[in-house]
């Protein structure tokens, strides 16, 4: 998948569910790719945040680090 | 012959509309007691009782008219003989039908008209099937005594005009009954009649012919015509029926039930059924006359293969498509891995059939890559309704908008694209209901004959959630929320979020002025409207879903009626006008990647046990690819095949070179359809489809009615479609063993709790059963969320507006929005082989005379028409229904090439295309495009490989 796809995608997400807490927000986008992203899509968004995340939101870049870390969990 | 063929007759007519009293009143008509709800009228009471007073004036679609005469009869102690469908039924009330008094007026009656009507039966077309004949002969005609030298109407002309019917004036007897279909049944009031005394006559518009006239081919007129000066072409070709079947449009989600009448297997008409609970006996021109294309000599009903799409097809048999189809499958499967491949249900086949399709990917290819074409409709609606109510369908019956005091219609265009309901709806309106347009056009609802919108907001295309939340804004800041509503039904802490954020002044209808273009009086004004009436309901169509906030929007009107309290009774709601026949069905049954049927994400371990057990395979518990991830996936490489059941992804999705550019990395595409579609040309297996007409299974329509659908012929190719995917998926080494789609629905009520109750005995019995249908509610559910929400309490989402990606820039300065046209239906792939292109031949841009000005361009000029995905050429039409700034068209036809110009901008939460925003440019030019050059070349090419195969299939046979 192209990735600049994917980022545009990640911080649409995060635009839409951004208002007030921050925190909150991050969780929903966590939440929202787990529910509908297939595993590569996320893998490869994972992939792009441990790289520096570059031209992600900060609400995407923080709900992509919580996807990391519940992904990782489970693995 | 199938118990559900019947002999042919006319649908019973009671005279009068039923009376909606709950109080009975008790009379004797001919010595019988007859009890009837008061307020009916005798000519009825006595139908219903099984006595049948002449009649031809009266219909009981129509109100009384009382002109013709016919139905007089004799109550004692009543002056004269009152016309039993104009008088009502009293209480002890003794009517005599038939005497020798009444007979006598009544053979005078017949005698008059007859003297001016042709004495042609026998060669008539409607002999044997014409009221007139009838009541002659129920008179008892013996003679015209004034003879037929005298003054008549008999060289009067045919107007042919209308591909579809025929008005032959020389047998019109002035009833008025098409008058009052056009008005009173359509609402286009269209015709009229012109004239006094003997030189009235039925006149279309300024009497013109009825192709130019304002009628819209609905059929209501000739369907109410008593005689044989309204008669669809297809029965004087034909001749009368000799059987009927009743069964369900395949066109837009209305669903609209029809009476197949069949001379063996051949469809002499469709003729709605006044029984249907969709559409009440009322049709639209599709439905009614466009059903040629089934027979059309394009369709392909021999399954046929190729290596690569520069091959020509090779027509093979149904085993060996069948095989190789598998085989390419499995392979690429063992190349690439199982998730490479994948399957996209149709949203026009039966709930059945999408339900196998489903079945088939997740079970037998063993990934969850399954989509629909939903997906590019109204995939928010199902993220938005299941977020805020806990369902993923609209909320009311049609019939619901017939206790609405106002009516509120946003991104939706219902008299094109969902006519019948339309007719339903403008009904109302004429009763006194209000109405607020919200749509960036002014659509033919916001002023039409005794119609006109009380606000329409014409709002920038994109900026709808700005608009809903300003009304949300208006409701709190003016304190009109219903505070018990709230109270009682929805989630508070929510509510509370919520409302801090709607009461930020950045959501005031002043703050979003600017952004949306609707002046703030305005938005106040249509925001009280809506929030202080007793039953407000919200209507809306694709230009909510398909934007960038598609989902959102979705949310911000169901919010809207829950801070209202506009939801779980009739006459209110949240109402999606579904596009196609079946995607609420496509929808229910689990066509999205994520979701197994009834909307239980595929993550739920409890709901993947049920249906592992039952299909005796382990699924998996991640979401799969949707449309557009399938298409970016192949473009990657990492997906290689693709089942696709009646779906033309090259013409409906959006960003085209994208689509064919990923269409041609595949290196097994199946294409199961009716015809050799843009979708097709890039297949290597054609499995042929059957249409509606030719298989059994249900449809959902927008109002979650699963209503039957009946084959009245043998499918052209020899198999249904669900028996196509049934054999695929035992060449996969998934058995399938389906006798008939009967024991699918089984499996279907047996795994799906809304569908519990459903099955085919059922459906018998009722008609139709709208879901949830299950031990709680046995015959369905006509209104939800009635006690309580389905998710427990209503969740108010924050919905924040955010611009879309599409703005204007110097280069391209207008915003393209898209839409739907009456004639044509979706990618037209149907209906433009029907003489529905008289209406509709070519896709156009609207423009406006500034915007037109601005660059030269003169109506009927080719404009160029570029964004930042591509380029088309389309033919202007100067029109102030846009808006300065915004150019509109359809994506009817292939060539015109609209979806090569539209992006793969989509919403956020389901990547529904953004068809309804894209910043373009528009210049005068002389030629057609590359891509249409292009495009050209390339069809050519196909045609010409199908003819390879064609010439073949011939010499062999």
């Amino acid at each position: 998948m192209k990735l600049e796809k994917l980022v545009k995608m990640a911080n649409q997400i995060a635009a839409n569910l951004s208002y007030g807490d921050e925190g909150k927000a991050a969780e929903g986008v966590c939440d929202h790719l787990r529910r509908f992203w297939t595993p590569d899509m996320r893998a490869q968004i994972i992939e792009h945040y441990r790289q520096g995340g570059a031209d992600l939101s900060p609400v995407a870049k923080a709900g992509v680090a919580k996807l990391a870390e519940k992904e990782t969990r489970a693995a | 012959m199938s118990a559900a063929f019947q002999p042919y007759q006319r649908a019973r007519d009671f005279g009068t509309p039923p009376s909606p009293s709950t109080r009975k009143v008790t009379l004797t008509i001919d010595g019988e007691t007859v009890t009837v709800p008061e307020g009916t009228t005798v000519l009825r009471a006595a139908a219903l009782a099984g006595i049948n007073i002449p009649k031809l004036c009266a219909t009981d679609s129509q109100q009384p008219f009382g002109s013709c005469r016919l139905c007089l009869v004799e109550i004692e102690g009543a002056k004269g003989l009152p016309a039993s469908c104009t008088t009502e039924v009293r209480e002890g009330m003794r009517v005599t039908t038939q005497s020798e008094r009444v007979a006598r007026i009544r053979r005078n009656v017949m005698e008059l008209y007859i003297s001016d009507h042709p004495l042609d039966c026998l060669t008539c077309p409607t002999n044997g099937d014409c009221e007139l004949q009838d009541m002659a002969g129920v008179v008892g005609l013996r003679e015209v005594r004034y003879g037929y030298e005298g003054a008549n109407h008999f060289s009067l002309e045919k107007d042919t005009s209308n591909p579809y019917f025929t008005f032959d004036p020389t047998k019109c007897i002035v009833c008025s009954r098409c008058v009052r279909a056009c008005d009173e049944v359509q609402g286009t009031f269209a015709l009229t009649i012109q004239g006094r005394g003997f030189d009235s006559k039925v006149a279309a518009s300024q009497d013109q012919p009825f192709l130019d006239s304002e009628c819209v081919s609905c059929g209501a007129c000739v369907q109410a015509c008593p005689t044989a000066t309204l008669t669809e072409n297809s029965l004087i070709d034909l001749g009368v029926p000799e059987h009927y079947v009743i069964t369900t449009c395949a066109y837009c989600g209305v669903g609209c039930s029809f009476r197949a009448e069949m001379k063996g297997q051949q469809v002499v008409r469709m003729v709605p059924n006044k029984d249907g609970h969709a559409n009440h006996g009322h049709s639209c021109v599709k439905g009614r006359f466009a059903f040629g294309y089934a027979t059309h000599k394009d369709r392909i009903t021999t399954p046929m293969i190729r290596e690569s799409i520069h091959d020509p097809w090779r027509v093979v048999s149904w085993d060996e498509a069948i095989s190789f189809a598998a085989s390419k499958l499995k392979a690429i499967q063992q190349k690439y891995g199982k998730d490479a491949i994948g399957g996209i249900t149709s949203s026009r086949c039966t709930n059945e059939e999408t339900y196998l399709v489903q079945k088939l990917v997740r079970a037998a290819f063993g990934n969850n890559n399954v989509d629909t074409c939903a997906r590019v409709c109204h995939s928010p609606t199902g993220y938005g309704l299941k977020t805020t109510l806990g369902e993923s369908a609209g909320t009311q019956a049609f019939d619901s908008v017939m206790k609405a005091d106002v009516i509120m219609v946003i991104g939706a265009n219902p008299t094109d694209a969902h006519p019948v309901f339309a007719s339903q709806m403008k009904r109302r309106l004429r009763q006194g209901a209000k109405l607020i347009v919200v749509d960036p056009r002014a659509i033919d609802l916001v002023r039409s004959p005794h119609i006109e919108a009380a606000y329409h907001l014409q709002l920038r295309p994109g900026t709808n959630v700005a608009v809903l939340n300003a009304m949300a804004h208006v409701v709190l800041s003016e304190g009109l929320e219903d505070k018990e509503f709230i109270r009682q039904r929805c989630d508070l802490e929510a509510y509370e979020d919520w409302r801090k954020f709607i009461l930020d002044p950045r959501n005031s209808p002043e703050a979003l002025e600017a952004e949306s273009g609707v002046p703030a009086q305005l938005v106040r004004e249509a925001a009280r409207l809506y929030a202080t009436v007793p039953n407000a309901a919200i209507y809306y169509g694709l230009g909510v879903s398909e934007h960038a906030q598609g989902s959102t929007a979705v949310m911000a009107i169901a919010n809207l009626a829950m801070v209202t309290g506009n939801l779980g009774r009739e006459g209110v709601g949240v109402n999606p006008l579904r596009g196609q026949n079946n995607v609420q069905g496509s929808c229910d049954m689990g066509s999205f990647p994520h979701e197994l049927p009834g909307y239980r994400h595929i993550s739920d371990p409890n709901v993947r046990r049920l249906f592992s057990e039952d299909w005796g395979v382990e699924l998996v518990p991640e979401p799969g690819y949707r449309i557009p991830n399938m298409f970016d996936a192949a473009i990657a490489g990492r997906f290689k095949g693709l089942y696709v059941q009646g779906e033309d992804v090259a013409q409906s999705d959006p960003d085209t070179q994208h689509v064919t550019k990923a269409l041609s990395s595949l290196e097994c595409m199946i294409v199961q359809d009716l015809f050799l579609n843009e979708t097709a040309k890039f297949a290597h297996v054609f499995l042929p489809g059957s249409s509606f007409l030719e298989k059994d299974g249900t449809f959902t329509n927008a109002e979650r009615r699963i209503s039957p659908v009946r084959k009245v012929m043998e499918p052209l190719s020899g198999m249904q479609d669900w028996e196509i995917t049934q054999a695929l998926s035992n060449a996969m080494g998934y058995p399938m063993n389906y006798s008939h789609p009967s024991e699918i629905m089984d499996e279907i009520a047996r795994l799906t709790p809304t569908f519990a109750g459903v099955t085919y005995e059922k459906l018998e019995r009722l008609g139709s059963i709208q879901w949830p249908c299950n031990e709680k509610a046995e015959e369905g559910t006509p209104t939800m969320h009635v006690e309580e929400f389905v998710r427990g309490k209503g969740l108010f989402r924050v919905t924040p507006y955010v611009p879309t990606d599409e703005r204007t820039t110097p280069m391209y300065p207008l915003l393209l929005t898209t839409g739907r046209i009456l004639t044509q239906y979706n990618v037209g792939a149907q209906t433009r082989r029907t003489a529905n292109v008289a209406w509709h031949d070519e896709d156009v841009l609207e423009i406006h005379p500034h915007d037109a000005e601005q660059r030269g361009i003169e109506d009927g000029d080719w404009v160029g028409l570029k964004s930042r995905a591509g380029e088309t050429v389309l033919r202007a039409v100067i029109t102030e229904r846009v808006q300065p700034g915004v150019v509109y068209t359809t994506f009817h036809h292939p060539e015109s090439g609209a979806n090569v110009v539209t992006t793969d901008n989509s919403d956020w939460a389901t990547n529904c295309p953004e068809y309804k925003v894209t910043a373009v440019q528009a210049y005068k030019v002389t030629k057609l495009s590359e891509w249409q050059q292009k495009y050209e070349q390339f069809t050519e090419r196909q045609i010409e490989l199908l003819k390879r195969a064609k010439a073949a299939e011939d010499a062999v046979s």
